[in-house]
């Protein structure tokens, strides 16, 4: 049996469709975009073939273009649909990426609920909790009483106070 | 009287239903589920066809309107639910 048969009638087109070739939702996307310009109805015409009977709403139609209208239309959206279907684990994959960036940073809700214990809660291997002085500082032993402190100009006003201004 | 088929593979039983209803007010509507589908037997109200509306137009109105109601609640089934954004 061939995959389209078309009978023309009075005013008439009748469309069959093989559901092998062109699914179901094919056929209601075709039907859909004729729906405007045509009376369209669908029925079976035996098993796994479906039936389309497109009726001109203004009187006179060109059935042959009519019914050409309507193969191409059937098989851009068969197509479409198995671009759709190829492409739907890319697409889910990029949207669960973008929903999860959109997310933001944790809320104080998931940072109360993470699991930080004694033993890990002051681990701080890059030393950001270090002051400043405590990470930069020279590692040298204390001046002796009387020696000039390293780096310090002779001029400089001692830590005492002196120096500071009246 | 007009006799319209719906094929239940092909047409949504609500789809039909609501077909009917709405344009209750041209035409006395009869529903009817048979084993195949549904049938709905459309006779054109007086008050309607003193407007000029006759009865093939009505009911192929009526099977359009199924159809693509039909179409609209098999898309709206199978899209995934849309969150409001903002």
């Amino acid at each position: 049996m061939s995959e389209i048969k078309v009978i023309f009638g009075e005013g008439a087109v009748e469309l069959e469709f093989d559901e092998g070739l062109y699914p179901k939702d094919a056929v209601y996307g075709a039907a859909y975009v004729f729906i405007d310009r045509c009376w369209v109805h669908l029925d079976r015409a035996g098993d796994k073939r479906i039936k389309v009977t497109l009726k001109g709403k203004s009187g006179s139609i060109d059935g042959q273009a009519l019914a050409g209208e309507f193969q191409n239309e059937i098989l851009g959206q068969a197509w479409r649909r198995l671009i759709v279907d190829d492409n739907r684990q890319l697409i889910e994959s990029i949207t669960t990426r973008a929903l999860g960036g959109a997310a933001g940073p944790p809320g104080l809700d998931e940072l109360l609920a993470m699991d930080i214990g004694d033993a890990s809660a002051f681990e701080d291997p890059l030393g950001i909790a270090m002051s400043w002085e405590e990470k930069y500082s020279k590692k040298k032993s204390s001046p002796k009483p009387g020696e000039e402190r390293e780096g310090a100009p002779a001029d400089a006003p001692a830590a005492t106070g002196e120096g500071k201004g009246a | 009287m007009i006799e319209l088929r719906f094929h239940h593979e092909l047409y949504d039983g609500f789809a039909v239903d609501e077909a009917a209803k709405t344009y209750a007010e041209y035409g006395a509507m009869d529903l009817v589920r048979e084993d195949h589908g549904y049938v709905v037997r459309v006779t054109l109200l007086p008050e309607a066809a003193a407007q000029g509306i006759d009865e093939p137009a009505l009911a192929a109105e009526i099977a359009n309107y199924a159809l693509g109601k039909t179409i609209e609640n098999l898309t709206r089934a199978s899209a995934p639910a849309a969150g409001g954004a903002g």
